[in-house]
């Protein structure tokens, strides 16, 4: 049963965690590349995504090692790719799920002769899990403290988020002028829970030591911040964790703010700029709020007795308990969105002469059959950011179908090749990107995946 | 045309999946997780200045305190724990010799584990006295039965002390707990 929940969240989630929608970004094509660029320039009469339908992606990765790694049934003990694995991943590998469905999402054009500004809307569920490598703690926990005399262990090594929420949002793009778009979208966030670990510090180590045998140290500043599940903790609570989330997803839940906003810009006929930010936002938890803190320092000694000169030292799980308590808060919190920046250049060649001339388009994938370009992604973590580089090439295959593909470098991998097709037949646009294709060789191995996919329905404009 | 272009897109599209395949997992090995970690930590310690074997110009040859212990507390650590060693220091700096005891004892005051450690008065070079003690199967589960440890320190005759002898009688003790985690 355990297996084919793995394989389903691979298959489903066969992706890069990273979030680094490299293939869509830019690909005006497919209405979606408008959610990670407001300022696309994407011209439509109206849109619709066929809901539910309209956008599905997902992302799974690991930067340390793969399913394989762990999982393999390869003969080999498990303990023994257990250890390989923790000795092999240091604190700055990540584990990371991200997955994405939109419920509904349009558009549509001002109405107006001279009008150039489009609105767009929608709703989006996603879940989200990350968590660093918890390195030292691994080991502690594998081998004990008695061959790691003098080493401190760090207890910042336990970073750990997951997040389910929905997203409502409006967006709102306008040609400044022929060459100049720009665009801005506003979200309402609706967390339907959240638990995050993200800020914690601390350590633990044994020293050899002339007053005892060893020197001992625990300083903990551990906190674990949940919102929305408190309540299924309760026992006397009968869940009804379909109703919860329907009605937290509608707004019940705990309410945060963002904006997205980018640009697209042609310097020359067939050089393009954009640069976009997203998901610039905070969701403030106060519902259903519960934290979990251990907090404090201790030294354990041993017991030492003082004989008749004074109080003997008891010093055990009694004091330590008491040194370091496990509390329990209910005060609210902020979280951070995970802020996201992309920017791109392109360049087009292979121009083709469109059977009517429509002077106001100034969208290369309307009159070049061919492109070139560059991208960077940069998006904030709980750590250092992550960062991806990519170089693309966009194909017009045929007058109905265009291709993306792409080459990106991040620290998951030096060899993630990406393609994207995106077909357009009648008014019904299809789309399917996926990255890590060489990983399909063998995706148990894969350290990073994903995939995206959708269907749209576009009213483009015909006149002139 | 338009179906001969949705036929290639096809056909792209499948070709893409056709490369694709997948090594057999088995997450069932998650049951197999064994883990073995060896701790370390001080069992008791104690440093007692030769003047305090006198008070008011008497010596006192035998002091004695039992002070509570709980390293065998906490269930987890209890049903885990394989193998326990015991080890024990004494470094004698006092010019007269001890007998030390160490007598566990469980919440009904009754023995589980007496320790003695004899060590020799100080002649000026280095005087130390060293054990170190294994359980495992039953021995160990008598010795989890610990709450109390008596400490009980015995001069041996010798040259008498006062208030103004020098020296120290040093005890450093440590467990290494080996656990088995499945």
């Amino acid at each position: 049963m355990k297996k084919t929940v793995w394989v389903l969240v691979l298959m489903l989630a066969i992706n890069c965690f990273s979030q680094n929608k490299q293939i869509l970004y830019n690909f005006t094509s497919v209405p979606q590349s408008l959610l990670t660029n407001p300022g696309a320039d994407f011209k439509y009469n109206f849109y619709f995504g066929i809901p539910l339908l309209s956008g599905i992606s997902a992302n799974v990765g690991s930067s340390g090692f793969s399913a394989y790694d762990l999982f393999a049934a390869n003969g080999v003990d498990f303990n023994v790719k257990l250890r390989n694995v923790v000795f092999s991943t240091t604190r700055k590998d990540r584990l990371a799920i991200n997955e994405q469905i939109e419920v509904f999402n349009g558009g549509f054009k001002i109405s107006g002769e001279q009008s150039n500004s489009y609105i767009s809307f929608g709703m989006y569920q996603e879940f989200d899990a990350m968590s660093y490598v918890p390195t030292d703690l691994a080991i502690l926990a594998l081998d004990g403290n008695r061959d790691y005399l003098g080493k401190v262990f760090n207890l910042g090594d336990l970073n750990v988020k997951a997040e389910m929420l929905s997203v409502f949002h409006l967006g709102f793009h306008k040609n400044i002028n022929k060459n100049f778009i720009l665009g801005v979208r506003g979200k309402i966030y609706s967390s339907i829970y959240n638990v995050s670990s993200t800020n914690n510090s601390g350590y633990i180590y044994t020293n050899p030591s002339s007053a005892g045998v060893y020197e001992q140290m625990i300083y903990s500043q551990l906190q674990l911040n949940t919102s929305g599940i408190a309540k299924y903790d309760d026992e006397n609570y009968e869940p009804n964790v379909v109703k919860d989330i329907t009605k937290r997803a509608f707004l019940g839940g705990n309410l945060g703010l963002g904006f997205d906003a980018g640009f697209t810009y042609y310097p020359k006929k067939n050089v393009q700029l954009t640069a976009s930010m997203i998901d610039v936002g905070f969701i403030k938890h106060n519902k259903e709020v519960e934290s979990l803190t251990y907090k404090g320092t201790y030294e354990y000694k041993g017991v030492i007795p003082k004989f008749s000169s004074g109080e003997s030292v008891e010093n055990g799980f009694q004091d330590f308990k008491d040194a370091i308590p496990l509390d329990t808060l209910y005060a609210a919190y902020t979280t951070w969105r995970p802020a996201k920046f992309n920017s791109s250049v392109q360049f087009s060649f292979d121009e083709e002469r469109p059977e009517e001339c429509n002077c106001l388009d100034y969208n290369p994938e309307t009159i070049y059959k061919s492109a070139v370009g560059a991208q960077l992604f940069v998006m904030t973590t709980p750590r250092t950011p992550l960062v991806a580089f990519t170089t693309f090439y966009r194909r017009k295959i045929f007058k109905s179908l265009q291709m993306k593909a792409t080459y990106t470098l991040d620290s998951y991998s030096y060899n993630n090749i990406g393609l994207g097709l995106s077909s357009t037949f009648g008014p019904v646009n299809f789309y399917v990107l996926a990255d890590n294709l060489l990983e399909y060789r063998d995706i148990t191995k894969a350290n990073s995946l994903s995939f995206q996919l959708g269907l749209n329905v576009i009213f483009k404009n015909r006149k002139k | 045309m338009k179906f001969r272009a949705f036929n290639r897109f096809l056909g792209i599209l499948l070709s893409f999946f056709l490369f694709s395949c997948a090594s057999d997992l088995d997450f069932n090995q998650v049951n197999d997780v064994k883990i073995e970690p060896v701790i370390v930590t001080n069992l008791a310690y104690f440093d007692v200045l030769a003047n305090q074997f006198v008070t008011n110009g008497a010596e006192q040859n035998v002091i004695f305190d039992a002070p509570t212990v709980d390293v065998f507390n906490g269930s987890f650590f209890r049903q885990r724990l394989k193998k326990v060693e015991l080890f024990f220091e004494m470094e004698n700096t006092i010019s007269r010799g001890y007998s030390v005891d160490l007598v566990f004892l469980d919440r009904n005051n009754q023995p589980v584990h007496a320790v003695n450690l004899a060590i020799p008065p100080y002649s000026g070079i280095e005087n130390k006295v060293t054990k170190t003690e294994v359980f495992e199967n039953t021995q160990l589960d008598v010795l989890k039965r610990t709450t109390r440890i008596a400490f009980t320190m015995t001069m041996l005759p010798g040259a008498a002390l006062s208030e103004s002898s020098t020296g120290s009688l040093k005890l450093r003790s440590g467990v290494t707990a080996y656990l088995v985690v499945e």
